[in-house]
């Protein structure tokens, strides 16, 4: 019954999604922002959840005195403070919440942010080392395009920009439609397993 | 840096001490005097129905960093509540000297979303006056109902069938009944100030810590009924072919309170006397509000009592709707024609009369606008209405918009740009409007002509990319194109536009022109839709759109929700009460409501109290002294007698009568008002905005197929389906056939492939690498004895990707189970980490190894995106992970945690279905699953009939796809665009 039950709800509201994107119908329409409305209500149940799961990690790392255990200290510190800053003086602009959130969780966002550019420059290296002539390949429309996107490109020859138009209308969009493509079976060959129950991994185990 | 307890509670100290310091120091030595604002002063809006007050104050300078102005009201100053803030940018301030806050029109006044109790504003003195919203407490917000004109909007449902029925003793005696309803009944309560009514006001600042400061001495305003705004625009022209004039006005901005729209006929003659009584009449009005506030102030007596201007038409427009802005007065042997007019024009001499248009309000307050002169015309000058223009239920939608479409399809260019510097090459933009009949057009030709008329170039858009690309012969400054449009329709009949190409030297391209058709500039008359109900008396625009529109779909909602004034409550029960009494229709001539009543008893009692009125006028009527008196009884006699005549005789009440008890009755009513308020008729008009205008006759056409409802109850409602039009909600989109026999085709491979399996036919699929890696992957860490961490994306469970990294997580978790090796998946999302739980769980299970399983292996991290990668880069390197899976959906985070996982030394394999992060982890990760080989990797895993089976129908359907890409494309190429246009564009 364990299984049983997740399943026949899954299999029976699938089938009835995959109807209800065919029936433009109002009783179809109301039945999906009827179920939306139950899908915000189980969602805040679900945070409960999460901060259970943070406590009990980071909790156990603290009371076995675990490697690096202090960070854990850090961690719940800062949950249980900026969650009592929002209980006790709001979320409103100008609160304690808002300075923690303007002040240290953005500016820390943003650095992580940032060391995406470096990351780039790295994962651009490695990608245009022309060891091989697909890198070689790679390597030149890779030039082209950023050529292509800048005026020094115009100025060194007329053809650079179309080229590089080119190479993002016709190859690479080819590319990318192809993946889609794929991606779009994919997500339907999935969802019908799962409408069908071939595929119960997502209930608990393998079969 | 090792950190160490020591460390980290010096770190804590530090940082809850900077914060707990912050606000301390941004408040040091503030006077709170110093922060009260200062010039407030409540003053009636203009032009308005009294229900209307504008506050304004100077506003403190940015120094002090203000956040916000808090705004509170009452009807006397020991009890102020709050209404409503003016949000201020700390950093720059304030613009201009002062704040402005309207308490105008209808806002909210209470809802669920109000707060439970009432509460005193924070940071106020213990008697200070302030308090929050009102609450949902009746004890406390019901006595402010009278104080104010409340709205009351109610769902539909609840008011049929969820009321109470209450009985009140009136001040006569009687009872009055009413419906009562719960707030939770109500979508709102809204409120309009009363007019001339004392509120009283006050504002305080709040600081960028949030600090409330002393709020400023109240200040009372009174809202007053005021004359109508002065319209903008009024044109007249004489038709003499047609001996008609024609009208057109602008609409009002604010027409709350305006109910007639009337336009007068003055001799020059007049004129100087005519405004003589407008400007006695604006004193007139000044007077009353100036004796409103001072008794002492003398009666103005305006010297010209009379209108001198003669009325020759008056239309109601007192609805909630934009009203019709045009009218035609048509004149017989000199005589104005018209209801209750009585005027007299000498056509000859036309250019002796002026005309001026009034807006007049409930009060009885009028404003004219300006006088206008009538040009004089011919039918010829007016525009030419539609030659065709059909009206019917839009296909595949729920049910809620009726489509209109007229004309041929327009195509017209839109831009340019040149392609070299000799500008001989320019690309062309172009669009075009088609409709509902025409569809796809057939082709477009595109032909090029210099300014002498020599053809340039030309292009054939058989397929409408909206793309053009001219070669010129030498650079040009002014060209033509003539656009001639082929539609599938009409195949033979070809028609063309033109439209200039002029250089402009701001935009440095050719610009284009006004779009011309048969000489006439297409986009000089906007064409106006107006439509009409079972439920209202006039017309009301539906939309007005540009000459070059074909096709509109008219919005009809399903949402009726019923308005009501309410001012009586039952605190103790929770109930607020409203009129039980709802309109249905207007009757077959739209003189008068036809209404009911939620409780048939009363339907009776109306009878009879109608009856006594009409006994009572009539007694009047024989004892009346004067002819006036003697027709003001008669008129409202006969209201009376009206009444129950439409009560008796209505047939719509006489058959809801015959119900046993008022549910079934009111769900009969309901059913039956629904086709009064959502059937529609239309009419069009086609105007240059200046008088210059044609109107049609009400659209008609033959029964539409679709009908709501029996038979029985569309017998109450003739002409629905040939001139009313009422949306048909529908059961199957049609234009998503394709997706469904796609769908159905796929279903289908995959049984027959299942099938297939299960026999045991060997079903081959092509090896790939990243999914065979998987085990060695695996074995890789077993032997190095360190753990897996495994990233099911960053999306939630509704994400396909998700599921497939999941499915993917459970195979892993039962090979690293049986491995005995660590698995550590973190997870972004709440819904995702119980499931993932079970998976892991469960694989433990399975893999007959539960005494391994860690319940804290999947953890939660958070929500944040960067700081979930800080947390899963933490993991790599404080647990020095040796294999990595990211099998799910990836943003921008992708790069940094891959990068990060390649520097600790781990194989890593990555699977997505984000085409913007495939090349990322191509480049960092050892293995990547491309696309759909991510949804491929479990079958792959789990080696079964079932999953093999749906993996080789991916494959039939991929090839099925490809082939109609090339047949189409190969279609395409030579003109035949059946195929693509069998297609859904999205």
């Amino acid at each position: 019954m364990k299984r049983q039950i997740p399943l026949i709800i899954v299999i029976t509201l699938g089938f009835m999604f995959v109807a209800h994107s065919f029936i433009p119908h109002t009783i179809s329409q109301d039945f999906l922002t009827w179920f939306q409305d139950w899908m915000k209500a189980i969602s805040p149940f679900a945070v409960v959840l999460g901060i259970m799961s943070l406590f009990m990690v980071h909790g156990k790392k603290i009371s076995y005195k675990a490697p690096n255990w202090q960070y854990s200290i850090v961690t719940l510190a800062g949950l249980i403070f900026t969650a009592l800053t929002g209980f006790i003086w709001g979320t409103q602009a100008g609160t304690p919440y808002m300075w923690i959130f303007k002040n240290i969780q953005m500016p820390m966002s943003s650095t992580m942010f940032a060391l995406l550019a470096f990351y780039i420059a790295s994962a651009a290296y490695k990608a245009f080392r022309a060891r091989s002539p697909e890198a070689t390949v790679l390597l030149v429309a890779a030039i082209i395009v950023m050529l292509g996107q800048v005026p020094l490109g115009t100025m060194i020859s007329k053809w650079i920009p179309i080229s590089s138009k080119w190479i993002l209308n016709v190859p690479n969009l080819a590319s990318k439609r192809a993946i889609m493509i794929g991606v779009g079976l994919g997500m339907t060959a999935t969802s019908l397993k799962i409408l069908l129950g071939i595929e119960r991994t997502y209930l608990g185990g393998g079969d | 840096m090792k950190l160490n307890l020591g460390k980290i509670s010096s770190l804590m100290l530090l940082a809850v001490f900077c914060f707990v310091l912050l606000p301390i120091n941004s408040n040091a030595a503030v006077n709170p005097n110093d922060y009260i604002i200062e010039e407030l002063q409540a003053k009636d809006v203009p032009n308005d129905d009294g229900g209307g007050l504008v506050l304004s104050w100077k506003p403190l300078p940015k120094e002090k960093r203000i956040i916000e102005y808090r705004v509170y009201r009452g009807v006397t100053a020991d009890s102020l509540f709050y209404i409503g803030k003016v949000d201020v940018n700390v950093r720059t301030g304030v613009a201009g000297n002062e704040v402005f806050f309207y308490d105008t029109s209808y806002n909210s006044f209470l809802s669920l979303e109000s707060p439970a109790k009432l509460k005193k504003e924070k940071q106020q003195e213990k008697d200070s006056p302030l308090y929050g919203t009102f609450p949902r407490d009746l004890s406390i917000t019901g006595p402010q109902l009278k104080n104010f004109n409340i709205l009351a909007v109610i769902n539909e449902d609840a008011f049929y069938f969820k009321n109470k029925k209450v009985e009140i003793t009136n001040d006569d005696g009687g009872t009055d009944v009413y419906a009562g309803l719960e707030l939770r009944h109500f979508f709102g309560l809204y409120k309009k100030l009363l007019a001339d009514k004392e509120y009283y006001y006050t504002v305080f600042a709040v600081t960028e810590s949030r600090k409330y400061m002393p709020y400023a001495e109240p200040v009372i305003g009174i809202a007053r009924e005021n004359s109508p705004e002065k319209i903008d625009k009024f044109f007249a022209t004489y038709v003499n072919d047609a001996n008609r004039l024609q009208f057109e006005w602008s609409r009002a901005a604010f027409a709350d309170d305006n109910t007639d729209h009337s336009i007068y006929l003055i001799k020059k003659n007049d004129l100087a006397k005519f405004e003589t009584y407008v400007a006695e009449q604006k004193q007139l009005e000044k007077n009353m509000l100036d004796r409103m506030t001072d008794k002492t102030v003398a009666e103005f007596v305006p010297t010209i009592k009379e209108n001198p201007a003669k009325l020759i038409f008056k239309r109601y427009c007192g609805y909630p709707y934009n009203p019709v802005n045009t009218a035609s007065v048509n004149i017989e042997d000199g005589k104005i024609v018209g209801e209750n007019i009585d005027a007299q024009i000498d056509v000859e001499n036309i250019e002796n009369y002026g005309f001026v248009f009034s807006l007049q309000d409930r009060a009885g307050y009028e404003t004219f606008s300006a006088i206008a002169y009538s040009d004089i015309i011919s039918l010829s000058d007016l525009p030419s209405l539609p030659e065709y223009w059909e009206i019917n239920d839009r296909p595949d939608d729920k049910g809620d918009y009726n489509r209109i479409y007229w004309e041929k399809p327009v195509a017209f260019l839109t831009n340019t740009s040149f392609l070299n510097e000799d500008k001989t090459e320019i690309m062309v933009n172009y669009d075009f409007f088609s409709n509902s009949k025409y569809k796809n057009i057939k082709t477009i030709y595109f032909d090029l002509y210099d300014e002498d008329g020599n053809k340039l170039d030309s292009v054939n858009e058989y397929y409408q990319d909206k793309k053009l690309v001219f070669n010129l012969p030498e650079p040009k400054e002014k060209l033509f194109m003539k656009i001639t449009i082929r539609t599938k329709v009409d195949d033979d009949e070809n028609y063309t536009f033109d439209q200039e190409l002029v250089f402009d030297e701001q935009s440095k391209s050719l610009m284009p022109g006004e779009l011309m058709l048969d000489g006439e500039k297409l986009n000089d008359y906007a064409y106006s839709i107006y439509k009409n109900n079972f439920s209202s008396q006039e017309w009301r625009l539906s939309k007005k759109m540009m000459g070059s529109q074909r096709e509109f779909f008219d919005n009809i909602s399903y949402n009726m929700p019923h308005y009501k004034g309410v001012s009586k409550f039952d605190a103790e029960k929770g109930l607020l009460y409203v009129d039980p009494s709802f309109s249905i229709r207007m009757n077959a001539d739209k003189s008068a409501s036809v209404s009911s009543n939620l409780y048939q008893s009363e339907m009776d009692k109306a009878v009879e109290k109608y009856s006594k009125e009409v006994a009572n006028y009539t007694e009047k009527i024989a004892t009346a002294e004067t002819e006036a008196e003697k027709a003001g009884f008669q008129s409202a006699m006969d209201y009376y007698q009206g009444q129950i005549d439409i009560i008796k005789n209505n047939e719509i009440l006489k058959k809801a009568a015959e119900f046993d008890n008022d549910k079934a009755r009111v769900k009969f009513l309901k059913k039956v008002k629904e086709i009064g308020n959502r059937a529609f008729e239309y009419k069009m008009v086609r105007s240059d905005g200046k008088a210059h205008f044609s109107e049609s006759s009400t659209y008609s056409s033959e029964m539409a197929t679709k009908l709501p409802y029996t038979e029985e109850i569309r017998a109450f409602y003739p002409g629905l389906g040939t001139t009313y039009f009422f949306p048909i909600p529908n059961w199957f989109s049609s234009d998503k056939l394709p997706a469904l026999i796609a769908t159905l085709i796929f279903g289908l491979l995959v049984f027959i492939m299942i099938f297939q399996a299960k026999r045991g036919k060997n079903l081959y699929v092509r090896p790939i690498a990243g999914i065979e890696e998987i085990d060695n992957a695996i074995g890789r860490a077993t032997e190095m004895g360190k753990p897996i961490l495994f990233v099911p994306g960053l999306s939630g469970i509704s994400d396909v990707a998700t599921l497939a990294g999941l499915s993917i997580l459970g195979r892993v978790a039962k090979k690293a189970a049986e491995y005995d090796t660590r698995i550590l998946v973190p997870v972004r999302d709440f819904i995702v980490l119980p499931i993932a739980q079970e998976i892991v769980k469960e694989a433990h299970f399975e893999a007959g190894r539960p005494d391994t399983h860690d319940k804290n292996s999947v953890f939660f991290i958070t929500t944040s995106q960067f700081a979930f990668v800080a947390g899963v880069n933490g993991v790599m390197v404080r647990e020095k992970t040796a294999t990595n899976f990211y099998m799910g959906m990836f943003w921008a985070e992708a790069l940094i945690m891959t990068e990060n996982g390649s520097a600790t030394g781990a194989i890593q394999i990555a699977g997505t279905d984000a085409v913007t992060q495939i090349p990322f982890f191509i480049t960092t990760c050892d293995y990547t699953l491309i696309g759909e080989e991510l949804y491929a990797a479990s079958a792959y895993l789990a080696k079964e009939p079932l999953q093999i089976g749906t993996l080789k129908a991916v494959d039939y359907t991929k090839f099925l796809i490809l082939a109609f890409i090339v047949v189409g494309s190969i279609l395409s190429t030579v003109h035949a665009t059946f195929l693509i246009n069998a297609f859904p564009e999205k």
